[in-house]
């Protein structure tokens, strides 16, 4: 962790890689349907000629702004631009249609730098031990964890949990279709061959945010985003004081993030949901999650930005791949003639530490970047006349699906979710539980059944499921997560009584 | 959403949509089964009786206690189902006749379909030259920078 580290890093060359990647990986990340995997698969092959450092830098800069440039489309479209920005679709749109999307995207770029700060921090400081704790979680831990992920349904349908559960079943048995990973059955295609290749998230996840909008926006004259009369000037104060005054929220989502970026498979997605999950569990009583509330952008953004440092922990210390981009930029280091491995710190520090602070200086160049290209974006969204955005936003969605797997079934079945997410959406079954099940399915279903098969190999399904330690502590979040928002409408509607 | 206020044919609604969920969870629960393979068969029959137990309290409270929420709400549904039919024919088209024409396809229909100000010959040439430079933008960034195999 030397001086001279920091100071490879910040060479014009490296500098130049680190901006052009977080802009690059922004506009990526912004557009729906393109991922941080997809925009990392692509330029990967042009950093083969470069110094292993100035490689790294590359990608993990376009990694980051991938990552917030998917809150962009989420905030101002309703369309998480990557699965990352799930959860900044709850109060990022309502933001955008009350006239705050600029505050919305200037509080996303905040929260998205802190948390890629402290991910990238804890990658510099605490790789080591931290990477101990991947290897902590077994099949079990994972499950629950899922199963923590989907409580979150529980706060997302306040007065409609039976709906809400229903819809996150529904995701989960989505997640189920097609060639069963565990056996290789073939699951509730009814002889389609459509059906087949299953549902990919993506799609999924365009269909169900994005085709209900749109149905809705062309069906009356309305504008699709409030403008507001006088112009105001750059909201960049008044987000870093929204932000400032949130700071334990931000630090807490950060940390959330980098703890369950390091565990390989969770990816940014989960962290998002968790951290707004936890957000929402401890709000005052004045916030409104789910109608616009700052909080809850800075949760998801701050923690869904942390993963990408923290899912570079077992990356670089046990080689194993947290997320799919952690995959390509593993691949990238083998290709460069880097190993990975717990010497790798001794090893080649040279190479890890530039990258480390490469990336500190990629996530703090995300500011000024992030705020203009957000601000463009914005001003742009705003001023688009309605009968150009919906057709545009449209043929975004089908090429967007298509490109995953070069699929035109992908695009049918993106938009048959779409048309039926909506006409469920209109009868209180929202698309988040079914999202959220259709994400966290394929999670909770491999941990249960290895659980299932240890525990009934071992004689202790019982123990298997509840006896270990780090299980009963999510556990007993789970619970807490799905009870509290139950006993606190409960207080809610008992206090008038009380009063009368 | 603002017209997703209280609507008369909320409460039928709800409860149809209710049964479908039931339906659909009664209909996987009879596919699994048909798995040989028992591995791949607990998760989605737990999943699918819980789908079954949880729309079922739903439709059961809801009939019990009829509320008025929800509904297709205000807006023309022609506009709706325009676009909603492009989409799927440009979609569909894509094999056939390429993306660059599919994408025409769509585009025009969502264009029609969202346009709500009267049509004027310089709106039309500029939304039909905005909407072409959209669909080659895109076509040419996919398929030339992306890599992707657009047909």
């Amino acid at each position: 962790m030397e001086f001279g580290h920091f100071l490879s890093a910040l060479t014009p060359f490296n500098l130049v890689l680190a901006l052009f990647g977080v802009v690059a990986g922004t506009i990526v990340g912004s557009i729906p349907g393109l991922t941080a995997t997809m925009a990392l698969a692509v330029l990967v092959p042009i950093t083969f000629s470069m110094d292993p450092a100035s490689a790294l830098i590359l990608l993990g800069a376009i990694y980051t702004g991938a990552i917030y440039g998917g809150a962009y489309a989420a905030i101002l479209l309703n369309t998480p631009g990557t699965p990352s920005a799930i959860a900044t679709t709850f109060d990022g749109y309502p933001m955008a249609k009350r006239g705050d999307g600029d505050l919305a995207v200037a509080l996303a770029c905040f929260a998205s730098v802190v948390g890629g700060l402290v991910g990238a921090f804890a990658l510099l400081l605490l790789a080591p031990p931290l990477s101990k704790v991947a290897l902590a979680f077994g099949p079990i831990e994972y499950f629950w964890l899922s199963i923590f992920g989907l409580s979150l349904i529980a706060s997302l349908s306040t007065g409609n949990l039976m709906k809400g559960l229903a819809g996150g079943a529904f995701g989960m048995l989505l997640s189920t279709v097609g060639v069963a990973e565990v056996s290789a059955d073939i699951r509730l295609t009814f002889g389609s061959q459509m059906l087949v290749g299953g549902f990919g998230v993506i799609g999924a996840l365009i269909g169900l945010y994005c085709i209900p909008v749109l149905i809705d926006l062309v069906a009356t004259p309305d504008r699709h985003l409030k403008v507001e009369e006088d112009v105001r000037s750059v909201r960049i104060g008044e987000a870093f004081r929204i932000a400032a005054r949130s700071k334990f929220n931000l630090i807490r989502s950060s940390v959330i993030g980098t703890l369950i970026g390091i565990l390989p498979g969770a990816g940014g997605s989960v962290a998002g949901l968790v951290a707004y999950s936890e957000a929402k569990r401890t709000a005052r009583p004045d916030q409104k999650f789910g109608q616009g509330e700052p909080d809850g952008i800075l949760a998801t953004e701050s923690a869904n930005n942390a993963t990408v440092g923290g899912g570079f922990i077992p990356t670089l210390v046990l080689g194993i791949p947290g997320t799919p981009p952690d995959a390509i930029v593993l691949g990238a280091l083998l290709v460069q003639g880097v190993r990975t491995g717990p010497t790798m710190f001794s090893q080649s520090g040279s190479i890890v530490y530039t990258f480390i602070y490469g990336l500190l200086i990629a996530t703090v160049l995300m500011l000024p970047a992030g705020l203009l290209i957000g601000r463009y974006a914005y001003k742009s969204i705003v001023n688009i006349p309605k009968a150009v955005l919906v057709p545009t936003v449209g043929f975004m969605t089908i090429i967007g699906t298509f490109s995953i797997r070069n699929s035109v079934t992908d695009v049918i079945l993106m938009l048959g979710l779409g048309v039926f997410g909506w006409v469920v959406g209109r009868f209180g079954f929202a698309a988040s539980p079914i999202v959220l099940g259709l994400i966290l399915g394929p999670i909770a279903e491999q941990g249960f059944v290895q659980g299932w098969t240890i525990g009934s190999a071992t004689g202790n399904l019982f123990g298997m499921f509840f006896g270990r330690s780090i299980s009963q502590g999510i556990i007993a979040f789970t619970l807490l997560s799905l009870f509290l928002p139950l006993y606190t409408a409960w207080r809610q509607r008992k206090k008038p009584q009380e009063q009368s | 959403m603002p017209d997703q206020q209280r609507q008369p044919e909320g409460h039928v609604g709800s409860l149809v949509i209710s049964a479908l969920f039931v339906i659909m969870g009664i209909v996987a629960l009879y596919d699994t089964t048909g798995y040989y393979d028992r591995d791949s068969q607990v998760f989605p029959r737990t999943v699918a009786i819980l789908m079954i137990l949880t729309a079922g309290l739903s439709l059961v409270t809801r009939f019990l206690h009829p509320r008025e929420s929800g509904g297709f709400g205000t807006g023309t549904w022609w506009r709706r189902v325009l676009l909603i039919l492009a989409m799927f024919a440009g979609s569909l088209a894509i094999p056939h006749i390429g993306f660059l024409a599919s994408g025409a396809i769509a585009f025009t229909g969502g264009l029609i379909a969202a346009m709500h100000d009267r049509w004027t010959v310089m709106t039309a040439a500029l939304y039909a030259g905005s909407g072409a430079a959209v669909i080659i933008a895109f076509f040419a960034l996919f398929r030339y920078v992306l890599h992707v195999p657009l047909p």
